[in-house]
């Protein structure tokens, strides 16, 4: 390691209390372990610093070095070296890592779950089929939800950090385990069990996750449009397109539409077009992190468009 | 080197730097490994000092872009009697 690398790597500890040095950012990880990490210190502090091993040769193996340690991600508090993913994962469950880092453990409630019959069946028969294959062992529903709200659903054992919900279904009491972090984003969960396109499916619903920007299909649209003609249909694109084809109802998003937009009121459904979904994907993230929370975007555009609903609508 | 090679090599240069050492090594996806180890080698030792054990024991087969372990899935180091989490 060169003295440069060195005094970079001593610099970012000396000057930061936690500095995780990681692949990629918090925001967009290019590592699952990484991605642990950040989410384990985004919930227990506000601020730290992150260094991206991944823009910097030099460092990434700098690093490793300086902490005889071969793996990234790698976490430092207040000048000390504290672990990898797995330490620190299990310093987080065991509450430790709260001490290490200065902040309260704050208990956390067991969620209020609600489990539908038909969910309840299901999960039951899953169980009892767990059971059959390995008599010898505890079997437990785990609902797991990370960061950006994917929901998981599994069998397996008990942790002895995890948050127990019973659920009393007609006779029946089935037990959900949570892990710490899980659990602290599912107040509210409910658990469904319903016929999908591909068969029968557990469906989680939780109202902690924040808007997304939906989709919706183009006939779907059509039929929004059919029975409100004044709904924001906004067009992404630039005007020389608009010459090309439109859809009737639509407005081109203009500076001076945009303003209006911006002062509906929040709630106010939102349908964003482009030529083929891309673009427009982009501006109802905007207008979602200003505060809309009913924001579609037209998958496929006014392609899709001229395919299935107008064929009077140019492709181009 | 197939995967059971691999872990098998793990599970001997673990147990060469950690005589006595019982290693358990499953396997993930292509080059992920899990690895379990009780040592008495681990006695008194912050996690930090077990895990650079093991990592130590292990560094020939991390090395390179072409490493045959690409990354370790979980690490728990125990000493005996100790029930592991």
């Amino acid at each position: 390691m060169d003295d440069s690398t060195r005094e970079q790597i001593e610099g970012a500890i000396r000057n930061n209390p936690v500095v995780l040095f990681m692949k990629g950012t918090p925001r967009a990880p290019r590592c699952g372990f990484s991605a642990t990490v950040a989410g384990i210190l985004d919930e227990l502090v506000g601020e730290y610093k992150t260094v991206d091993v991944l823009s910097d040769g030099k460092i990434r193996d700098g690093i490793k070095e300086f902490s005889d340690w071969p793996t990234i991600p790698q976490l430092y508090v207040k000048g000390e070296f504290v672990g990898g993913c797995d330490i620190v994962r299990e310093m987080y469950e065991s509450g430790e890592l709260h001490e290490t880092l200065g902040v309260r453990a704050e208990p956390v409630a067991p969620p209020r779950v609600s489990l539908s019959s038909s969910a309840a069946r299901a999960l039951g028969e899953a169980l009892a089929e767990a059971k059959s294959q390995e008599p010898g062992s505890e079997h437990y529903i785990r609902v797991e939800i990370d960061g950006d709200f994917q929901h998981g659903l599994s069998i397996s054992g008990k942790q002895p950090r995890d948050i127990e919900v019973a659920l009393g279904t007609g006779g029946a009491s089935l037990v959900v385990l949570f892990d710490r972090s899980s659990a602290r984003r599912a107040e509210g969960l409910s658990i469904d069990y319903v016929q999908g396109p591909e068969g029968p499916a557990f469906k989680l619903e939780n109202p902690n996750e924040p808007p997304r920007v939906k989709s919706i299909d183009v006939r779907s649209l059509k039929e929004k449009l059919v029975a409100d003609s004044s709904l924001e249909l906004l067009d992404v694109r630039s005007q020389k397109e608009r010459d090309l084809a439109q859809i009737a109802g639509s407005k081109l998003l203009d500076r001076e539409v945009q303003q209006y937009v911006l002062g509906l009121d929040k709630s106010t459904p939102l349908y964003f077009h482009c030529h083929h979904g891309q673009r427009s994907q982009q501006a109802a993230a905007f207008f979602l992190s200003h505060g809309f929370h009913n924001v579609y975007n037209v998958a496929g555009g006014i392609d899709a468009w001229s395919i299935e609903v107008d064929p009077n609508v140019p492709r181009y | 080197m197939g995967s059971s090679d691999i872990a098998g090599a793990i599970r001997d240069a673990i147990s060469q730097s950690l005589p006595g050492a019982q290693v358990q090594v499953s396997l993930g996806s292509p080059g992920h490994f899990s690895i379990a180890v009780v040592a008495e080698d681990f006695r008194g030792k912050s996690r930090v000092a077990c895990q650079r054990l093991v990592y130590r024991a292990i560094a020939p087969l991390m090395q390179g872009d072409r490493a045959p372990v690409h990354a370790v899935d979980q690490l728990t180091t125990t000493t005996p009697g100790v029930s592991a989490p």
